[in-house]
């Protein structure tokens, strides 16, 4: 096999590379270089077992790696795997140009990125978060559905990040290519928004409250429109109807989310000074 | 109604660092989220239920909020933190401590903001490490500068925040009755169709939208909790992504007996 080929370096500083990689990549997050920084950081601990002898080759590494880089950090991290693996080949000797390198990074952290942002923030932690904000929120509270999700998300960000890395060392940029072209991508993400979809239509019923507070009164009764009326079409329309609403302005009329606070604010105060709205 | 201790304060503060410092990493996916933050905020005031409970509420607006490409929509850190603090000094119920952490949290983006500006001097400290081969002491450029500057910039800020609004919370909650509490409760009731909403521009896509609307009738009259509802949606997807992945193959086999047939 190919991937059985000698390596100049040793499996703990690789895994210490990787373990700077997951730890510090935001601890100087900056608008010049995002995350260049610790792409130098994490090669630091490896450059000692490259061009052993050959102090000016080590420093073009390091400044080729200090460049502008960003991405969604666990998804990414096959990208860092890759970068390490085509350094180490380049030093035994295989005919690599450095802007190879520097283009096959950056050529991949755009789909990673979007795609990793998309799955982790926009699937993962919204479910995952939903699930226990209300194991925390039943019955009279309780701390279990903070600690089980702030375990579980870092677990699985420790264990994703090595295994990606580790995939992207080993396997190289043509099986990144090839992954991120597969089906199977697709249908992870489609199964993923259907069960997103479903859990965010039980926290529009569990956690958005709206209620119509209007009292039609006559002489011998009094109309109540939320419980006579709203509620016998279907409970909890309004916080559904209010949602639909919010995502429409978001999406269609691209609001930003500032905006939408302040229209919230808004309904908040003219819908409770009214009485339209109640509590 | 508590007062806060100075050294309550401090640990806020110090809570708030950790969380948007990102120091470790993870803390943008864990400590960050106001149902984590809040929880160890009500641990460093002695209820750590009441802040879990809170936390979690306030974490409803945040659900789907993403830091991409280095922007930061929110502090959700900081409405945490302060949020949940506020809530438990002054005894606010979480509807009325929801509607007050989220212009907190639009407050914190300047704190991010200043911080991703003043980071790009600390890259040009490393470009002079690596000039003079000092490789190993990039790490300092990495993570112990911008991080002091950091810790600045939000545990200081953040203590006093927490130590002085705590204080004057209890006049505020004087004026805070009758109508204007209402309000207040009403807000914080709308808010979390924000967190949603912007969940939903993610997935909210193609053959999942109807799922929404299966999942929002099935909650309405069944009144599962979330865990069960979401066991329920792991398993609809699986099912669905099966059957549509299935139709095609099954469909050519499909002709090839009828072919036979016809021989």
């Amino acid at each position: 096999m190919e991937n059985k080929k000698k390596s100049l370096i040793p499996k703990a500083a690789l895994i210490k590379a990787w373990l700077i990689w997951e730890t510090f990549p935001q601890t100087c997050y900056n608008y010049e270089r995002m995350m260049g920084q610790v792409c130098a950081h994490m090669f630091s601990a490896i450059i000692g077992f490259l061009y052993k002898d050959n102090p000016s080759k080590r420093k073009e590494v390091m400044k080729r790696e200090i460049e502008f880089f960003n991405v969604h950090i666990e998804f990414g991290s096959c990208i860092l795997g890759m970068a390490i693996a085509l350094e180490e080949q380049k030093a035994m000797g295989e005919e690599i140009p450095g802007e190879f390198i520097t283009n096959l990074k950056t050529s991949l952290m755009g789909p990673l990125a979007g795609m990793g942002d998309t799955i982790w923030q926009g699937v993962v932690i919204p479910i995952l978060l939903a699930v226990c904000i209300d194991m925390t929120r039943s019955g009279s509270g309780n701390v279990w559905g903070a600690i089980i999700y702030a375990v579980v998300i870092v677990v699985a960000a420790y264990a994703l990040s090595y295994w990606n890395f580790m995939f992207g060392y080993k396997a190289g940029s043509e099986a990144i290519m090839d992954f991120l072209e597969k089906g199977i991508l697709n249908k992870l993400i489609k199964g993923a928004s259907i069960m997103g979809c479903m859990v965010m239509g039980g926290l529009v019923v569990n956690y958005v409250k709206a209620t119509c507070g209007l009292k039609i009164v006559s002489s011998t009764s009094t109309y109540n429109v939320q419980e006579s009326f709203l509620d016998a079409v279907c409970p909890s329309i309004l916080p559904l109807a209010m949602t639909m609403l919010v995502y429409y302005l978001l999406n269609k009329r691209r609001w930003s989310s500032l905006k939408v606070i302040g229209l919230i604010v808004v309904i908040g105060i003219v819908g409770g000074v009214t009485g339209i709205l109640a509590y | 109604m508590e007062k806060m201790t100075i050294i309550q304060a401090a640990l806020c503060g110090v809570v708030y660092w950790l969380a948007v410092g990102n120091l470790p990493f993870v803390g943008l996916w864990s400590l960050q989220r106001p149902l984590v933050c809040g929880m160890i905020t009500g641990l460093i005031l002695g209820h750590p239920v009441q802040g879990a409970v809170i936390g979690a509420t306030i974490n409803l607006v945040y659900l789907g909020f993403m830091s991409a490409g280095g922007s930061m929509p929110a502090d959700m850190g900081l409405a945490g933190v302060l949020g949940t603090a506020y809530a438990i000094v002054g005894g606010l119920d979480t509807d009325t401590a929801l509607a007050l952490a989220v212009p907190i949290g639009i407050l914190g983006t300047i704190v991010w903001a200043g911080r991703m500006t003043f980071d790009c001097f600390f890259v040009h400290i490393a470009d002079k490490y690596i000039e003079k081969e000092e490789y190993n002491k990039i790490w300092r450029a990495n993570v112990l500068f911008p991080q002091i500057m950091c810790f600045c910039m939000t545990a200081i800020p953040c203590a006093l925040a927490a130590y002085f609004g705590s204080n004057y919370i209890q006049g505020i909650l004087n004026v805070l009755s009758g109508k204007v509490l209402t309000v207040f409760q009403i807000i914080g009731g709308l808010m979390p169709a924000l967190g949603i909403a912007i969940t939903l521009q993610y997935i909210f896509k193609g053959e999942s939208k109807v799922f929404l609307f299966a999942g929002f009738l099935l909650a309405v009259y069944s009144k599962l909790p979330l865990l069960t509802l979401g066991i329920i949606a792991f398993l609809v997807a699986v099912v669905y992504v099966q059957v549509t992945s299935a139709a095609t193959p099954v469909a050519a086999d499909y002709d090839d007996e009828d072919d036979e047939e016809d021989d």
